[in-house]
């Protein structure tokens, strides 16, 4: 086998990630649907009342992002580790951080960017006031690629487990509070006029400190879940 | 034997029914086209625009006919997937499954064009009534059906399940029609029924040609697809290997 | 407010929509057909 460099690795699972995802596409939109859904619920559960859902409009969007998000987490390594490609990625040389790496930006790139995209459609059922709409799209630019990355870890630790799934929100969710805190705080902020840059510098610092540090950690978590 | 017995008995033969909407397909996109277009031309340049609404009115001539296309397809869908659950007819199947892509493209239609409807008369893109919200149910019931059967991998049993799932959600569409006297809400007030109707005739028929222009392009979209699917469901079986040596038609 | 944006919005909508609709039955039929006729010949060859 011809020696590699790890750019073109990483390009190549790239790739291979969204040959397979476009094959899975009808999988891979469920997510998404359930994201609608999701959203559209709540008017029907707590009342159309305009003021009502404008309040709750950054909390609801931002909670249902996550709920699709983790949907989409399970079977972010599951395929690859049941038919033996993941072990074969590991003993391949490569260094494991990166081939983490490669799948957390495909995974956000076919997950999380469709969220962001489909926000002003969620923003607009939600009754969000004008001013936040902007606000609410970058917490969202922002924040998904932090939750395929912290989500990556849960996904790996939990890829060898029967019910991983359910397992896989628990370990998740508090780990995420912090980034619903500020995203949501930052929305609203701005809704009611209030600045909001600070919110959105601890997101950025969390997202670089998150696409630093979590690779590392998906890939030890990958190696416990093989051996 | 009874002629009709004996077309519905022929339209289960896949070759049969391949052929057969073969000829049928050029007719149906000439009625759309021409229905359209008389109906166009009624309602954009022909019907005056609305007393209270304005020009936005001429939204109406696309957005109702839609809607009644999203309810009146998932209607045939839920029938016929009883039909084929029953019966085990194939063709019904395909066709269930070819149907579901174009309800939700006239829900998706219905929905767009009733919310740019909406802003310019009411003040706003969206509100949760109870219409607009059946409709958006809708959408979620064809998204549904078609994640459902993509899901399997036997045609077969893929379509049973889309049927039954059709089925069921068939119960949204009386709410649907009734949620408008049900609710005192935003949207119209149902003023198309059998007891006559409250609308101009200068917009009414536009609307109506509009309405049946929409069923004669669901015609020729729904046969295109079936025939695509019967191919690929078929393509080891002879007809299929005999259509392609033969040259296509 | 002028109606005319909405308006035309709405009907460019809806003739997207129903193209997407008309054309994917056929740009689908012809990746089959020429899906079958690659795997004839290959089997012709063979």
């Amino acid at each position: 086998m011809s020696r590699q460099t790890a750019g073109t690795a990483f390009t190549a699972l790239l790739r291979r990630d969204f040959l397979l995802a476009y094959r899975r596409r009808a999988e891979l939109l469920q997510p998404l649907m359930f994201l609608l859904v999701v959203v559209t619920l709540f008017p029907l559960g707590v009342g159309p009342s305009p003021g009502l859902l404008a309040d709750i409009a950054p909390g609801v969007i931002w909670i249902a992002a996550l709920l699709a998000t983790v949907l989409s987490l399970d079977s972010l390594f599951r395929s690859d580790f049941e038919d033996g490609t993941l072990e074969q990625m590991v003993l391949s040389g490569q260094p494991l951080a990166l081939i983490a790496l490669a799948r957390t930006v495909a995974h956000w790139l076919v997950a999380g960017l469709p969220i962001v995209l489909l926000s002003p459609l969620l923003a607009m059922w939600m009754n969000l006031p004008d001013e936040g709409l902007l606000i609410l799209i970058e917490s969202l630019a922002i924040g998904t690629p932090v939750l395929s990355l912290i989500g990556a870890i849960g996904g790996a630790l939990t890829v060898s487990l029967k019910r991983g799934g359910q397992l896989l929100s628990l370990l998740v969710f508090p780990l995420y509070v912090p980034l619903l805190i500020l995203a949501t705080n930052a929305v609203s902020s701005a809704v009611a006029g209030l600045p909001y840059t600070g919110q959105l510098g601890l997101m950025i610092a969390g997202l670089i400190a998150s696409l630093t540090l979590a690779p590392f950690a998906t890939a030890a978590a990958l190696k416990l879940s093989l051996t | 034997m009874n002629p009709i017995y004996l077309f519905f008995h022929k339209t289960g033969s896949p070759p049969w029914f391949y052929s057969f909407s073969g000829t049928l397909i050029p007719w149906l996109w000439a009625g759309f086209f021409i229905m359209a277009a008389y109906g166009l031309y009624l309602g954009l340049l022909v019907a005056p625009p609305d007393y209270q609404q304005g020009e936005s009115v001429r939204i109406m001539y696309i957005h109702v006919p839609a809607a009644w296309m999203s309810m009146m397809i998932y209607g045939l869908m839920a029938i016929w997937g009883f039909i084929a659950l029953v019966w085990r007819i194939r063709i019904m199947e395909v066709l269930i499954i070819s149907s579901a892509p174009i309800g939700a493209a006239f829900t998706i239609i219905a929905l767009t064009s009733g919310s740019l409807w909406g802003r310019p008369t009411w003040g706003t893109y969206w509100v949760w009534d109870a219409r607009l919200t059946s409709e958006l149910v809708l959408l979620f019931l064809y998204f549904g059906v078609i994640a459902l059967y993509n899901a399997y991998d036997e045609p077969r049993k893929a379509a049973k399940a889309a049927s039954l799932m059709a089925i069921v959600g068939a119960i949204n569409l009386p709410i649907i029609h009734f949620s408008v006297v049900w609710w005192n809400t935003l949207h119209q007030g149902s003023s198309i029924g059998t007891s006559g109707s409250s609308i101009h005739p200068s917009m009414l028929w536009p609307l109506l040609w509009m309405a049946i222009a929409f069923k004669f392009f669901y015609g020729a979209n729904l046969l295109s697809r079936a025939r695509v699917r019967l191919l690929k469901q078929d393509h080891r079986k002879r007809w299929v290997q005999d259509l392609l040596t033969e040259g296509k038609s | 407010m002028s109606h005319t944006p909405f308006i035309l919005a709405a009907y460019l909508i809806c003739t997207v929509v129903l193209l997407w609709a008309a054309l994917s039955p056929v740009i689908n039929r012809l990746g089959l057909l020429r899906q079958l006729k690659n795997r004839h010949a290959r089997m012709d060859k063979a």
